[in-house]
């Protein structure tokens, strides 16, 4: 019985090891508003070797990172504040990354209150009901767009969009993101960085 | 005939008929369009075009770091003896190209403070009027209204939530208008309603109507403010493409209810989207769009697209019609600070302007120019 226990707890570790000792962050290379690319690097420390998943992302609908509400996300590196997968705001819902407030290029104007994210329910669903597009719901290649968050899509009853969430969220949890949920309460160590 | 008797007959006509024409110093000679700014704008600290002093300087720059331009920077009173101004105050450094963790920077840390500072144009002071505070709006009776943080300092990760205030006058207690602490920006009035964007996570933005002490609407979800009729009756908002179709609206403030709506992708393909933070005039409104401006003519229920101009580069913010109506201002974001632009509208070309072009900011970043006005509508001679 001994042995058998010692076999467990050695799969479970041998398993888990990668995982438990990975370090990662979030980078986003911007390239439109409506077609960027979100990824998660990890690496094995002390090993160099970075490993990337990636996928689509959409920011802004404009390229000018001052402007509040429109721009895309500014460039730099961002502490992450928080990370939910049943967040419930107003606008925002479900599994989300909150990162810090960014002085854009201008070295003046604050972007605040900023997200990776996508259009679903606190619980993770789909709210489908309108005739054109519905903040919950991802519908349309222009779901892509935000107010200046990075969005990433999800599959939906009226559309069939790639499950980059959920991969970007099993990614980040398996791949040496924090396996806390709510708001940190210190910087995280893992961060996002917005290329220029 | 030949070449050779053609080329010398045609100078021979050209001078007959420019000696035979009005005397040069008679002829009207060629315009030649100059550039010129807002007609009252600031550059950094310096105030130019007010009235009583062609420039002035300031105690503080005119920014507005945590509502961009969803509001004036500076806003001239509407009996012109006073300019209020966002001014900013910063407590720590905070690099853009460093994240918080690295900076040292820890939640709750204090950023920096904002306020709105008064000066008197004939006296030349320049007083704090109120502290942990941004964007205000000035109603042609006097009345102002602004957002007051719950705490004057802006504070890393703590979301800068406060009331919206009115005073019936300078002098006047604040009264809230407001019934519960959140992100506002103040944007102006439209006739006894005041207009202000509530602003929520993801910086998800909610046009508001506040009707007075705790009678407040929601007139546009997702929507930015484009103008304000001359009559104050109507806004002009836009929306999209994040939340369906870019289109234009109508609204009557009263009401709610929708006059008019146009479909930005029925229209000419280079407008795309319009922005907020335009103006509007007589029948006609300017936006910021995709590719420059957009000049939309409203009347009798619907909204047209009168003209899209071109401008090269990044958008350009803060449109508005000159004095003359045949002109556009705005500003755009340069590499070396911002300039304004000035559109002819007969042409569509625009110009741009850097007045002070040595001018400098904090910490080597460019000084902001920006235009003095007052969205808020009906203003003189409008009513």
């Amino acid at each position: 019985m001994y042995c058998i226990a010692l076999v467990a707890a050695l799969v479970l570790a041998w398993t888990s090891a990668p995982a438990q000792a990975a370090t990662g962050w979030w980078t986003f290379n911007r390239n439109t508003n409506l077609d960027s690319r979100l990824s998660w690097k990890w690496t094995y420390p002390p090993s160099p070797t970075e490993y990337t998943r990636s996928w689509r992302a959409g920011s802004g609908t404009s390229k000018d990172e001052c402007e509040l509400g429109n721009g895309w996300l500014p460039a730099g590196w961002y502490s992450l504040r928080g990370h939910w997968k049943d967040y419930d705001a107003s606008k925002i819902k479900g599994r989300v990354w909150y990162v810090q407030d960014k002085v854009c290029r201008n070295g003046l104007t604050q972007r605040t209150q900023l997200f990776i994210h996508s259009e679903e329910t606190a619980s993770r669903g789909q709210s489908c009901t309108s005739v054109y597009d519905d903040r919950f719901c991802w519908e349309r290649e222009s779901d892509y767009y935000s107010d200046g968050c990075i969005k990433v899509a999800r599959p939906s009853p009226v559309a069939s969009f790639p499950n980059d969430l959920g991969s970007a969220h099993s990614t980040y949890h398996d791949y040496g993101g924090s396996s806390k949920h709510g708001l940190f309460d210190k910087p995280d160590k893992n961060e996002l960085y917005v290329f220029t | 005939m030949t070449a050779r008797m053609i080329i010398p007959l045609s100078l021979l006509i050209a001078f007959l008929a420019a000696g035979c024409g009005a005397p040069s110093a008679e002829r009207p000679a060629r315009k030649v369009p100059t550039a010129r700014p807002p007609a009252v704008y600031t550059v950094g600290k310096s105030l130019i075009g007010a009235p009583g002093g062609a420039r002035v300087a300031l105690a503080a720059a005119p920014v507005t770091p945590l509502a961009g331009w969803l509001t004036p920077a500076v806003v001239p009173s509407p009996d012109g003896r006073y300019v209020a101004y966002n001014a900013w105050q910063a407590l720590r450094e905070d690099d853009p190209a460093l994240s918080w963790a690295d900076q040292g920077i820890a939640r709750g840390d204090p950023l920096a403070r904002p306020s709105i500072r008064l000066h008197n144009v004939a006296a030349g002071t320049d007083d704090v009027f109120a502290d942990g505070a941004f964007s205000l709006a000035w109603r042609s009776d006097g009345a102002v209204a602004y957002f007051q943080g719950d705490e004057p300092e802006y504070r890393a990760g703590v979301p800068y939530r406060g009331q919206i205030v009115v005073r019936e006058s300078l002098g006047a207690p604040a009264q809230a208008w407001t019934t519960q602490s959140a992100r506002y920006v103040v944007a102006g009035w439209a006739g006894s309603t005041l207009l202000a964007y509530e602003e929520q996570e993801g910086e998800a933005l909610d046009v508001l109507a506040l009707d007075g002490p705790g009678r407040i609407r929601t007139l546009a979800r997702d929507s930015g403010l484009v103008a304000i009729s001359p009559d104050g009756r109507e806004a002009l908002v836009e929306r999209g493409p994040e939340s369906g179709p870019p289109t234009v609206r109508t609204i009557a403030v009263a009401t709610g209810a929708v006059r008019a709506a146009l479909d930005l992708t029925s229209v000419d393909p280079a407008v795309g989207v319009a922005g907020y933070s335009g103006d509007w005039q007589g029948d006609l409104a300017v936006a910021s769009s995709s590719s420059g401006l957009a000049v939309f003519r409203i009347g009798d229920g619907r909204i047209g697209l009168e003209q899209a101009i071109s401008v090269a580069g990044e958008g350009v913010a803060e449109p508005r019609f000159a004095a003359d109506g045949d002109r556009l201002t705005g500003w755009v974001t340069t590499p070396g600070g911002g300039a304004f632009l000035d559109c002819d509208r007969a042409s569509g070309t625009c110009q741009r302007v850097v007045p002070l072009p040595t001018a400098r900011g904090v910490r080597g970043f460019s000084a902001w120019r920006r235009p003095a006005y007052n969205p808020s509508r009906p203003q003189e001679g409008e009513r």
